[in-house]
């Protein structure tokens, strides 16, 4: 990234800012069907499990769903036999720092950094994820799809408690 | 990493309670443990977990590494043994050495990161320096030793005793006591039944891993590896509308039939899934009937293809006839023949155990047969996934009830009685939603328990 340049030109920062928010609402509503759909029909969510992973193909990730896999985990958020969300998590997402780091207009493909902060409370506990992530998206008829989202925890590869739900 | 939060809380719940035992006290030990039932404090005593931590890891041999992941001299990973933090590292002369990893002069923890490479092992505090084989090399201001000071008598210890099978790499921690063939050779078949699946015949432990926690005791993670009862129930969650369980293996379109809907209960052919149990702590389960002839996919296919160019199409059909589930090596690891993987069980405290699961990588197999292994585990065993996590509330909500001194027995007989000598397999069978594994794990964890030392 270049430290000098100011964000993408032709697209208000804004709407990068509002959709970015409105995902991070969707999670925090549970509304996980509708946070799928944000997904283009090739897009991936992927959580690595070492720092700087290079790919998600040749090594473990904790997470690298693409949508039919994204289907299986929803099924099964939305299952009523789902023991680890019994009762079910209560998150609140903070997404900051939000810089466009890449702008390529003639393919309609943008990439977002952002970090995020998920503070999970469960069954009388609570915890904080906290990382950078990253959305590449794609204007779409007007709209955003995500193409990918990667999340890079600060954490991620230390031993956790179970995680039910996407950060 | 976080404090074993469980255990102090748990210690503060103890006080007042009528202690029944000496702990350590072998009589009393053995009454912990009946033919159908175990006592609660099997899982919850803190003085019993202690006695665990000497007498089952101070001395069984455990599996510590993979060979794949010291491949080059100099390279090392970090892991505990029970209490004992130990660095594996390859010597230049090609052996594999198990060192305890804490320093001769102060007792600084000498390697601090999980993996990596270094030519000589060097202390942070003083900067004494080991070679890759314990041996002490250099002292800084070595004119300041004492007098008498012996280098020699002063390296890193080592694990008195270290077993190679096929790469499996495993130590034992005391002198004495059965040797490795003893104690693997019943189950030597399972690792050869993973190993085998490689078309060159070896394995790499070089993808990865998968790293969980949770609040509950580390015997509740082995008695669930060979554990089917609970599946019908325990991953509700993982199976569609039709009873059945999204697709877990390259090339397969669904998975195994779990429940029968219309009665829901669990199905039939979950019920004849078997058990088997060969000595030691060590047993496995069957394979769900998967193999309906239609595995197939461009990867998986291709890497049939591969399998049966090395092996031939016979042996090779031999080695993808599914037939182990899971297989526990007593008492600190598994191999998982579904999502293949090995499994390292490792006890923090009474009530809190780290789980590490490492994917497999089946050298001379296609990248994208690999590459699909690699991505189904991670939504069935990594921390975020579909199956593993149901397994650890189970754990968690256990160690909670477990804490009730009401009642103080858990059930374990299903099936007592019922176990049937298996000729061909050399081993005792039972059906796999009994609980004769777990029972045999007991007999073992007794044995080593018994041995006062």
């Amino acid at each position: 990234m270049d430290v000098a340049s100011s964000s993408a030109p032709g697209i208000d920062r804004a709407a990068f800012e509002e959709f970015l928010f409105r995902e991070a609402a969707l999670l925090d509503a549970r509304r996980f069907r509708d946070w799928m759909t944000l997904f283009a029909d090739d897009g991936t969510y992927w959580v690595p499990s070492v720092p700087d992973q290079p790919s998600p193909f040749d090594q473990a990730s904790l997470f690298y769903d693409d949508r039919e896999l994204m289907k299986t985990r929803i099924d099964r958020l939305e299952h009523p036999l789902i023991h680890v969300q019994t009762p079910p998590s209560r998150t609140v997402h903070l997404v900051a720092n939000i810089i466009v780091e890449l702008a390529d207009a003639t393919k309609g493909e943008f990439v977002v950094g952002s970090t995020v902060i998920m503070v999970e409370y469960r069954d009388d506990a609570q915890r904080v994820f906290a990382g950078r992530q990253h959305h590449r998206l794609r204007l779409v008829g007007g709209g955003f799809r995500i193409v990918q989202k990667r999340v890079d925890l600060i954490n991620c590869d230390s031993a956790f408690e179970a995680i039910a739900v996407p950060i | 990493m976080e404090m074993p939060k469980g255990e102090a809380a748990y210690r503060t719940e103890r006080i007042g309670e009528h202690r029944l035992m000496h702990s350590g006290h072998v009589e009393e030990i053995a009454k912990l443990i009946e033919p159908g039932r175990i006592h609660r404090r099997v899982y919850t005593d803190p003085e019993l977990f202690e006695l665990e931590m000497k007498r089952i890891f101070g001395s069984a041999w455990l599996f510590v590494g993979h060979a794949s992941q010291v491949s080059k001299p100099g390279d090392y990973i970090t892991t505990e043994l029970g209490r004992q933090p130990v660095v594996m590292c390859r010597h230049r002369d090609g052996s594999v050495q198990v060192l305890l990893n804490r320093c001769s002069h102060r007792g600084a923890k000498v390697v601090n990161e999980r993996k990596g490479h270094a030519p000589r092992l060097v202390c942070c505090y003083h900067g004494w320096s080991y070679d890759t084989d314990g041996k002490l090399l250099s002292v800084p201001v070595p004119e300041g030793c004492g007098q008498g000071f012996d280098k020699e008598a002063l390296g890193l210890a080592r694990a008195p005793r270290i077993g190679d099978y096929r790469g499996f790499i495993f130590a034992s921690l005391a002198a004495a006591g059965p040797s490795f063939d003893d104690h693997i050779g019943p189950i030597k078949g399972n690792i050869d039944d993973l190993v085998d699946r490689a078309p060159d015949g070896t394995l790499a432990l070089d993808v990865g891993m998968h790293r969980y926690v949770y609040n509950g005791n580390w015997k509740l993670q082995v008695e669930n590896v060979l554990d089917s009862y609970h599946v019908p129930f325990g991953h509700a969650s993982t199976v569609n509308k039709d009873g059945v369980q999204f697709a877990r293996r390259e090339g397969d379109q669904k998975g195994a039939a779990v429940i029968e809907t219309k009665k829901q209960q669990t199905a039939g052919s979950w019920r004849d899934r078997k058990s088997y149990i060969v000595g030691n702590g060590h047993g496995w389960t069957s394979n769900t009937m998967l193999d309906d002839g239609k595995r197939s996919s461009p990867a998986f296919d291709e890497y049939k293809r591969v399998l049966a160019d090395k092996v031939g199409a016979e042996r090779a059909t031999q080695i993808l006839t599914p037939r182990l589930h899971n297989s526990l090596i007593y008492p600190n690891m598994s191999i998982m023949g579904l999502n293949i993987h090995v499994r390292v069980i490792k006890p923090l405290a009474v009530d809190r155990t780290e789980v590490t699961i490492y994917p497999i990588r089946l050298c001379g197999a296609p990248e994208s047969m690999n590459f699909g292994n690699i991505r189904l585990l991670n939504v069935t065993h990594s921390a975020a996934s579909f199956v593993q996590t149901d397994d650890l509330e189970s754990f968690v909500r256990t160690q909670r009830g477990l804490r009730s001194s009401l009642t103080d027995w858990v059930d374990i007989s299903r099936g007592l009685g019922d176990e049937e000598p298996d000729r061909e397999l050399n081993a005792t069978r039972g059906l796999a939603t009994h609980e004769m594994v777990v029972r045999a794990q007991y007999k073992a964890w007794l044995g080593y328990m018994r041995e006062a030392t």
